[in-house]
């Protein structure tokens, strides 16, 4: 029992990709261009759910574009633990994940994203602004409801035991 | 001379722990670390060099320790510098009270088994010397004894053996059984075992390796024995970079081995139980530890319950380099055996040893096995369009498991059999040391 794909490589054929990546519609409130999420599981409860398990691996065959949309996901659950630790209480960690939600972050192809081997560009400046947006949507939805797994009944200090996560590296990878 | 009423001893000395006690005995009557600290030579408390694994080693002739002769050796031994080790000889310690005494300055701490095979023949006849007389408190003369060999050990490795247990022991008689023959014995305590036979697949899992083994009618399948470098102080070490990475108040390794021991199992699917724990904080464990000063330590115990034993199905959890699932080695030792044994083998999947009594542990095997064997049948199905009959898969856990090795020493040596096919003192002294290469098998008592 390897790593574990996503399940929404079943709807490939129907998603809509920018380059080898998959624009998986989520349920949210922040703004940007996903289509909203027609079913109750989204790709970011998937992320959610997967990230545990998924960072004890090195090795991970990517099946289909819906899989470099978990990776990307699961890489900034990462980045977000680091950023925090034992003491970081709920608001400060809202305000810290909002930040590197929205900071100037590298979208595939370009100088800065690690993943460029694994993930095509996109095809035009259009598709570009497109990805980030979507991006951008997608990291804000994922930091809040990381926060909410983080913090369940305890505002003033994040579960240890996902913060415990913050050293593993997802096929040995970070953003 | 034996009589006919003394019962026989069992020792089986593994890697980690040494399992000892007299035939007839449903459990082993100690069981204690295979460990002995020495005094650190001279005053100089040079750090000892560990000794090289050994299967580095040339078959061990030189080390032999019959040869320096043992403080309770028959032959007298002349040589000053024996003496002198003699005297140097009392100051040991072994077992729990060599852990103790290796704390303090002063004495080193050697494992004179490694990965199964005796290593150190010096430090293993001390061993067997406080054994036999400061734990069985028995004469040796008076009592048969069957230790305990894993699968392929050198010849050489029994007759040296033989030399320590007859030259300076004086032992009545000797068996040496294979571990992987003895824990398919102990398995016959199963109800599921319908027919006692010696055929079967034994998974031996201790503390260093974890063994693949393949029997044939009593017979060892050396050529499709596999072995994996995962077992339990891997686990152990798992727990203790968790403990570790989460900062917990105590992550020494006696801490990890009692929650592997205590709170640790395995799981059918990792994903699904990590919601276990979102859902219910329950599944969370508090390990508690008293500290001398009267204070107590509590470490929470999380998910390590169950992703430490998961290594044996997903090794990349916690190695680099070995990757492949227990399940599928399984598979592959059944594959490379003799085509008319496979049925048997697959319908007998033995477990032994201390790292296999992980809770639920046979029934994932059982399941993981199933799947790839249901797997190769309908491929085979779906090329020649003939239906197979299905392949059996049964994984056997018991209540002996975690000795199991000791376990079925114990029944065999107390069948009234037994004694026949030991080579005694006498024959020993007859045919020399070279008669132990070869024991004959049980007969199956049924
Ligand atoms: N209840 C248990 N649950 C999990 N692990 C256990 C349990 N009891 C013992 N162990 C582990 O089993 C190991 C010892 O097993 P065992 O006595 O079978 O090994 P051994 O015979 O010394 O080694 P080998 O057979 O490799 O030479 C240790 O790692 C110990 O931590
Ligand atoms: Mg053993």
């Amino acid at each position: 029992m390897p790593a574990y794909h996503s399940t929404f490589l079943a709807e490939d054929s129907n998603s809509r990709n920018v380059g080898n990546l998959a624009i998986l519609p989520i349920k949210t409130k922040f703004k940007g261009p996903s289509l909203p999420s027609m079913s109750e599981y989204d790709i970011i409860d998937e992320v959610l759910d997967l990230f545990r398990a998924n960072t004890f691996f090195k090795n991970f065959e990517i099946k289909g574009p819906a899989d470099r949309t978990l990776i990307y996901g699961i890489l900034y659950v990462s980045q977000c633990l680091n950023q925090l630790n034992l003491t970081t209480p709920r608001q400060e960690a809202v305000r810290i994940l909002t930040n590197l939600s929205l900071d100037n972050f590298a979208i595939p192809g370009e100088i800065g994203f690690p993943l460029n081997s694994l993930y095509q560009p996109p095809r035009d400046k259009n598709e570009a602004i497109f990805l980030r947006q979507y991006l951008a949507q997608f990291r804000q939805e994922l930091a809040s409801r990381l926060i909410g797994t983080l913090y369940g009944g305890d505002p003033s200090k994040p579960s240890k035991y996902w913060l415990a996560f913050s050293r593993k590296k997802f096929m040995n990878k970070s953003l | 001379m034996a009589s006919i009423n003394t019962p026989a001893v069992v020792m089986d000395n593994g890697t980690g722990m040494t399992k000892l006690g007299f035939a007839g005995n449903d459990a082993p009557s100690w069981v204690f670390p295979t460990a002995i600290a020495t005094r650190a030579s001279g005053s100089s408390a040079k750090p000892s060099a560990p000794a090289k694994p050994s299967f580095l080693n040339t078959p061990n002739v030189a080390g032999s320790s019959g040869s320096t002769g043992g403080s309770f050796g028959t032959s007298p031994s002349p040589a000053l510098s024996s003496i002198k080790r003699d005297m140097a000889d009392l100051d040991f310690y072994i077992g729990d009270e060599a852990l103790e005494a290796a704390k303090g300055p002063g004495y080193s701490l050697h494992y004179p088994v490694r990965h199964g095979q005796i290593d150190n023949w010096d430090q293993m006849e001390r061993f067997w010397e406080t054994s036999i007389f400061k734990y069985l408190k028995c004469e040796p003369e008076d009592h048969y004894f069957l230790l305990t060999e894993p699968p392929l050990n050198p010849p050489e490795n029994r007759e040296n053996t033989a030399e320590i247990m007859f030259e300076s022991f004086n032992c009545a008689g000797l068996y040496i059984a294979v571990q992987a023959v003895l824990a398919l014995a102990a398995s016959w305590t199963s109800s599921k075992v319908t027919d006692r036979t010696l055929t079967g697949t034994v998974i031996d899992s201790g503390d260093g390796v974890t063994h693949v083994i393949p029997v044939a009618e009593g017979y060892v399948i050396g050529s499709a024995i596999k072995n994996i470098p995962l077992a339990g102080r891997d686990i152990t070490s798992f727990i203790q970079t968790m403990l570790r990475e989460r900062g917990e108040a105590d992550s020494s390794l006696k801490t990890a081995e009692e929650i592997k021991q205590k709170f640790c199992y395995v799981c059918p699917d990792i994903v699904k139980e990590f919601a276990k724990y979102d859902n219910n904080s329950e599944m969370f464990a508090k390990y508690i530890i008293d500290t001398v000063s009267g204070r107590k330590i509590t470490v929470d115990v999380g998910y390590e319950r169950f992703l430490a034993p998961e290594i044996f199905f997903n090794p990349e959890i916690a190695s680099s380099d070995f990757l492949t699932p227990l399940p599928e080695i399984v598979d592959g030792v059944i594959q490379a055996s003799p085509i008319d044994v496979r049925k048997n083998l697959y319908k007998n999947i033995v477990l032994s040893g201390g790292s296999t009594m992980f809770k639920d542990f046979g029934r994932r095997l059982q399941r993981d096995l199933k799947g790839i064997v249901n797997e190769r049948v309908s491929r085979s199905e779906r090329l020649s369009g003939a239906k197979s009959s299905g392949v059996q898969v049964q994984v056997i856990s018991h209540k002996r498991q975690k000795n199991a090795v000791w376990f079925g020493g114990s029944l065999l040596a107390q069948t009234s059999e037994f004694k026949s096919y030991c080579h005694t003192k006498q024959d020993y002294e007859e045919y020399g040391p070279n008669i132990v290469r070869n024991f004959s098998l049980f007969n199956v008592p049924r």
